[in-house]
């Protein structure tokens, strides 16, 4: 069955360049968010088991989405992609609950990387 | 006679410049964040084709009320020509020198050096992020100084174009837990657009 993958960024340019780093042939069904809200109702909707979250974004940004989704109990990994390279962006996130942190743009090596790292491919 | 074309972006490029802006100046924020030992609280970056007269307006970060401190610094590569503003409240330089442990007030000539070497920091490392993404070498030229303690306007007057319209990407840093407050803005000159909606074009194809 395919994992539903949910990729939230309020670029669309972006959301495009994430879905072209997924690997190939991975059996997938992608989704899209905007934002932090859109993202939350998505996971509830069953639509994103593997999460890529950007962090600066309106309504809702990165911190506050992983903060929701702790705080609601959601049933998601959330791998982070951003610019915010600071190391404490990088710790915030991980403090999160976010189970990795990749720089944008994401390299399709990085995210294949990552992938088999948590046994997802 | 022979006109002009019009220069436009789409929205499609415009998002494409802002993310490519957001790569860039997580990596010159993450520069300053190491320089100063503090968090740099990173903004959406603005993206707009802009008259070179309302360049008062692009700079939305910095109220009217204070007084500036700016340089500029042109850069070129690969047809693509342009410059580089970075303006701080004249409040920031207490602060800035607070943090390099400069040790009380900075005077005149202390605060030229900081912006000096905030705006090499700065705008070299979202020219080369840029850069990177565009796949284009920007080589930039001498920063000059703008003008210290002066009026917002009359800082951006200083300056000359021999451009009418620009493609200005406005960043404003903003350091958590201090009074520092700068605005980067890069403005592409207008024969400059052409080709960088080119480049884009080419990062948004499938």
């Amino acid at each position: 069955m395919s994992i539903p993958v949910l990729i939230c960024d309020d670029s669309s340019f972006a959301r495009k360049q994430m879905a072209r780093a997924l690997p190939d042939g991975w059996d997938v069904e992608i989704s899209f968010a905007c934002n932090g809200e859109e993202a939350i109702q998505a996971i509830k909707e069953g639509k994103g088991e593997i999460v890529f979250l950007d962090l600066t974004m309106p309504v809702l940004d990165g911190f506050g989405t992983l903060a929701q989704i702790k705080q609601q109990d959601l049933n998601a990994m959330v791998i982070v992609v951003s610019g915010d390279i600071q190391p404490e962006a990088h710790a915030e996130v991980m403090g999160l609950g976010a189970m990795e942190f990749i720089k944008k743009p994401a390299s399709k090596d990085k995210v294949l990387e990552v992938l088999k790292r948590f046994g997802v491919i | 006679m022979t006109q002009t074309p019009k220069v436009s972006i789409t929205e499609d490029q415009r998002d494409c410049y802002q993310e490519i802006s957001n790569v860039a100046m997580g990596q010159a924020a993450d520069l300053l964040a190491r320089l100063l030992d503090v968090k740099v609280i990173l903004p959406i970056p603005v993206v707009n084709l802009i008259e070179v007269n309302e360049l008062r307006m692009a700079l939305s970060g910095i109220e009217n009320s204070e007084t500036v401190s700016g340089v500029c610094q042109g850069f070129i590569g690969n047809g693509i020509s342009g410059e580089a503003l970075l303006i701080f409240n004249d409040t920031s330089f207490n602060d800035i020198s607070d943090l390099l442990k400069y040790g009380g007030a900075a005077d005149k000539s202390l605060e030229l050096e900081l912006l000096m070497d905030v705006a090499n920091i700065l705008i070299g490392a979202c020219l080369r992020g840029i850069g990177e993404q565009l796949d284009v070498g920007f080589s930039q030229g001498h920063p000059v100084v703008l003008g210290q303690h002066v009026n917002l306007n009359d800082l951006v007057a200083a300056n000359n174009y021999r451009w009418t319209k620009t493609l200005a990407i406005e960043i404003n840093y903003k350091i958590e837990g201090y009074n520092i407050n700068c605005d980067l803005l890069l403005l592409f000159a207008e024969d400059a657009i052409e080709v960088l909606n080119r480049k884009v074009n080419y990062l948004l194809e499938d």
